[in-house]
């Protein structure tokens, strides 16, 4: 339909109007003609045509869209009446505001971590290849299982091999060398993940194949701040830890991974290889029409073929391959706490419904003439809801705009706040943006909470009894004593809910706690790591990389302040290698060998660096080295768990059985037993851990690790370990022949890390439990001062028959905190059965914790006995003359 | 078979008014007044047409383009509103022509028939 129709109404009835004075003329015209007298051809005209405005009336309203002209009458009516109200349209719009904000706030991270499509081109075919066991399955991959899973071409398109974080590469050449993270891909990786080239190419099948040459990709922040985007970089070199490297091609901005690349060198993997040291993720791309269970039945037979080829006990028995989509793997365990997230603020919302109902309803019941005499002037029921709907939607879409901006206002705030490793939002959230799904998200909730708090007051406020209402005496009238229920009934909702949200809060409040209060096993403060990456050739066996160790030691040790100084493969609480272990004359059982446990390389000062108490036997010392018998130093746990009986000290270790040439070595004595520490974080129990010199690693291992993982330089010292950082990189860079470190923080910003997921979520379900608990509060003053406020004369006749001030403060409290109780008895019973969806997200607390139980409600109904306390003070002030007087 | 008295006297079933409109104004532009009248002539006055109607009728028309309009005076020295009928207007009354062609021929078909 033309929207024509609609246009200009004003002036097409004047046009109208003037058409039909010339109809009206030429009827006279030729009335006059017929011989009739001019008063009698007008008249006869006029006759014929009937009444103009009708006419008129029917063309505007044919040009009319009846609803939208209603809808703009009664929008205008609710700005007049709430403007007149400024008070109460201010806490209104503010409240939803809250209760929106909140829900914008979780959903636009929602929106951004599981609703998002990723920036690959048609991500739902790529997928992460796992190891399947009976525990469940884990990613990362050997070379012998990329080689066989490369050639399942009639289920994959593209299969690609990329670190799992990397080692860091060194860039040198310049006055400062500079550490960058530099990933090893294979070939296939970037037609893989569909990565757009904006200048030269990627690598080629020769240059990933063993003595393919020194080449590089660099990322299209590299390019920018390094060579200020020139194109022409491509074919000129960069050195990298002292080796020129070919640029063979520029990624362009487009191209986010996870894991943020700087560079890429291809991996230049020798397919025959047999080492069975897992070190890199593989993912590939599913053949189009190819489905999940088609291609996992397909890597059961692989991995049937691999077992042929590499004996029984390269898998586990009940082992084998699986896929899982890649999408899925990257949210991995965000999307539940996110929804739980989205649960408690929609708790919020209601509460903020509850709460505004609460005050429509009283405003209700004080415009209650004003309904009847609309009424009694004819308005239909359903005219009065629509108008009252109005208001609220009017309020709730004002609300709903003023939380948009707080939500996002908000989110920016929480984001900033590290929130703990949640994928996909970017550097502190810079990817979490607005767009058109938050904006109808946040419209949806706006209309829907309009309607949800507005229908009920609205519905309640149509029914007035017209001759009660008018009346003067109206104060006990049905309408009042139905209001009075449904107030109360939505006091005792707000009560419940926010008591469960609360409760909630306490939970985690009492989780973080509780991992605040766990020992870690190893000194926290006052101890800073660096990394220093070990990659370039001069570090391929283990003597080299020894030396630096010792020299950097000695040197460190020098720089005033330092307590002490160790150096390890890995970083406690940052993630670590496991290896499999054969104890040396220990029958296997049924497994290929004993067992697997952590597995450190360290310098012999590690344990004092960290301050691990030695339980038995002896540390490393620095004559531990290539050439001294191999030893072996366990934790705790390992020997409770392996040697429940006889003494771990008279036995030998042979460390990685079947795991391939690079840990070909022979077995170890222990020599020593250290105290546990929670290297997993403080919400994991400690594992059994074996720890070895670096300075008796095989070469071959020396030079994986120096490719995978840089070293980590762990110091203690006895003040502010900030203050020393440049004295100590100076040292190491003088010990190690000028290499660089990075990733320097100290082991309690680690610590924070590791628990800024629990404070996060502490952090948020406390705000929403305050929010709903200041709600509550708001929300049980106003019906109580209400009630007071309706029950003067009642008051009144009470105090003149002899009733003492504090009967009747007891009275109104009494009555209050029955309301109260109610609320908290059933939000008790829903946060029963609610908080077992908290259950991941607890720490040495249950979820039926009983002080948490226990200590809330008190809360509660401390809060709801001061919101009650002024309304009942105020019971007692009635002056018995004036309220008889005003019956 | 011509509908010789529509149910109501003077009504004139809506979607015929446009038609009879746009057939009149194949003629030549006319205002309102003319426009009646030549309907009513045309037929022998078999069909009256309600004043009512007519002016929202040509205002529709003009809201979906099928006839344009203009100020102009008219034969008698008076200011008019000439309604003029626009390419689009041409095709639907031929189209509707068509439409009324084939119903009128299918009811006298049936009443053929029955008289028979």
């Amino acid at each position: 339909m033309s929207m024509r129709r609609f246009t200009n109404r004003t002036r097409k009835d004047q046009d109208l109007a003037e058409e039909i004075e010339s109809h009206l003329s030429h009827a006279q015209d030729a009335n006059a003609a017929r011989g009739l007298s001019p008063e009698e051809a007008r008249r006869q005209a006029h006759v014929r045509f009937g009444n103009p405005r009708a006419t008129r009336e029917r063309v505007w309203r044919y040009r009319s869209i009846p609803w939208l002209e209603d809808l703009w009458r009664d929008l205008r009516f609710a700005l007049r009446g709430l403007g007149k109200t400024p008070g109460f349209t201010i806490i209104a719009v503010l409240v939803i505001a809250v209760g929106i904000g909140v829900n914008t706030a979780v959903f636009s991270v929602i929106n951004t971590v599981l609703l998002k499509p990723h920036t690959y081109p048609d991500p739902q075919a790529l997928v992460e290849l796992r190891n399947t066991s009976a525990q469940g399955s884990f990613p990362g991959a050997n070379i012998p299982k990329f080689n066989l899973w490369r050639q399942q071409t009639n289920i994959f398109q593209h299969v690609a091999a990329y670190d799992f974080g990397g080692a860091g590469l060194n860039i040198t050449g310049g006055d400062h060398p500079e550490q960058v993270q530099g990933m090893h891909v294979s070939a296939d990786y970037f037609a893989l993940f569909g990565a757009p080239v904006v200048a030269g190419r990627t690598f080629t099948a020769a240059e990933d194949s063993p003595h393919g040459g020194h080449v590089a990709v660099l990322s299209y922040g590299l390019w920018k701040s390094r060579y200020a985007a020139n194109p022409n970089v491509v074919g000129s070199t960069i050195q990298l830890d002292g080796q020129p490297y070919l640029i063979v091609g520029v990624i362009g901005r487009g191209f986010v991974t996870d894991v943020p690349a700087d560079l890429w060198v291809p991996f230049q993997f020798d397919l025959n290889s047999q080492d069975m040291a897992h070190y890199f993720t593989v993912a590939a791309r599913l053949r189009p029409g190819v489905t999940l269970p088609q291609a996992n039945a397909q890597l059961r037979l692989a991995a049937d073929q691999y077992r042929r080829i590499y004996g029984k006990n390269s898998l586990p028995p009940d082992g084998g391959f699986g896929l899982a989509s890649l999408q899925e793997s990257m949210i991995g365990d965000t999307r539940f706490p996110l929804l739980v997230l989205l649960g408690a603020v929609g708790f919020v919302l209601l509460i903020a419904c509850a709460n505004v109902a609460n005050l429509l309803l009283a405003r209700a019941s004080s415009r209650k003439r004003e309904f009847a005499t609309r009424a009694a002037l004819g308005a239909g029921r359903g005219q009065i809801i629509r108008q009252l709907l109005t208001e609220s939607l009017t309020l709730s879409l004002a609300g709903g705009l003023l939380g948009l901006i707080l939500g996002f206002a908000g989110v920016r705030l929480l984001l900033g706040i590290n929130p703990g490793n949640i994928p996909r939002i970017g550097e502190d959230g810079a990817a979490v943006t607005l767009d058109s799904h938050i904006l109808l998200f946040t419209l949806g909730i706006s209309l829907l909470t309009g309607i949800l708090f507005g229908l009920l007051p609205a519905i309640s406020a149509s029914r007035p009894n017209l001759a009660a209402a008018l009346n003067e005496n109206a104060s006990r009238s049905g309408l009042e004593f139905r209001n009075g229920k449904l107030r109360s009934g939505l006091v005792i909702g707000e009560m419940a809910l926010t008591l469960v949200l609360v409760i909630g809060a306490a939970l985690l409040i009492r989780t973080f706690l509780k991992l605040q209060a766990v020992d870690t096993g190893f000194a926290m403060h006052n101890v800073i790591s660096m990394a220093m990456s070990m990659s370039g050739d001069r570090f391929q066996k283990t003597a080299p990389v020894a030396q630096v160790v010792r020299d950097g030691t000695d040197r460190v040790l020098a720089v005033p302040g330092v307590k002490d100084v160790g150096v390890s493969n890995c970083l406690p609480m940052a993630g670590g290698f496991s290896m499999t272990f054969d104890i040396v004359g220990r029958p296997k059982g049924n497994t290929p060998f004993t067992g697997g446990a952590g597995f450190y390389s360290i310098s012999w000062r590690y344990f004092n660096a960290l301050r691990i108490p030695l339980l038995r036997g002896r540390e490393f010392t620095q004559q531990d080295d290539g050439a001294a018998p191999g030893v072996i130093i366990i934790n705790q746990a390992f020997a409770r768990h392996y040697w429940p009986k006889g003494d771990p000290l008279n036995d030998r270790i042979q460390i990685g059985p079947g795991a391939g040439p690079a840990f070909a070595e022979g077995p170890r004595q222990v020599v020593g037993i250290v105290g546990d520490t929670h290297d997993g974080g403080p919400n994991r129990e400690p594992i059994p851990m074996m720890y070895i010199p670096l300075a008796q690693m095989p070469d071959l291992e020396t030079a994986l690790n120096s490719r995978v993982t840089p070293l980590w330089w762990i110091i203690r010292s006895d003040v502010d370990p900030h203050t020393l950082v440049a004295s100590i990189t100076a040292a190491l860079h003088d010990a190690s022949g000028g290499l660089p470190v990075a990733h320097i923080r100290t082991m309690d910003e680690i610590e924070a890390r590791n628990t800024a997921r629990q404070r996060f979520n502490m952090l948020l379900l406390t705000v929403f439990g305050s929010a709903g608990l200041l709600m509550a509060a708001i929300g049980i003053y106003g019906v109580m001062s209400y009630s007071v406020q309706q029950r003067t004369q009642e008051l009144g006749v009470r105090m003149a028959l002899g009733a003492q001030a504090s009967n009747l403060r007891n009275m109104v409290i009494r009555q209050g905190m029955a309301l109260t109780l109610i609320g908290v008895a059933l939000g008790a019973g829903g946060a029963f059965w609610l908080t077992r969806f908290l259950a991941s997200f607890l720490f040495g607390v249950k979820t039926v914790d009983p002080i948490a139980f226990v200590a809330t409600p008190v809360l509660l109904c401390v809060v709801a006995l001061l919101s009650i306390w002024i309304p009942a003070k105020r019971a007692t002030r009635v002056d018995p003359m004036t309220a008889l007087r005003s019956e | 078979m011509v509908v010789k008295r529509p149910p109501e006297a003077g009504d004139i079933l809506q979607g015929t008014l446009d038609m009879l409109i746009l057939r009149t104004l194949v003629m030549g532009p006319a205002h309102g007044h003319t426009i009646a009248q030549v309907i009513e002539s045309t037929s022998e006055n078999a069909l009256e047409v309600e004043q009512g109607s007519l002016y929202p009728a040509l205002h529709r028309l003009e809201d979906r383009g099928l006839v344009s309009s203009e100020w102009g005076v008219s034969e008698n020295n008076r200011r008019a509103k000439f309604y003029q009928l626009t390419s689009k207007g041409r095709k639907e009354l031929s189209a509707a022509a068509g439409r009324w062609q084939r119903m009128t021929r299918a009811i006298g078909l049936i009443l053929g028939e029955s008289f028979e």
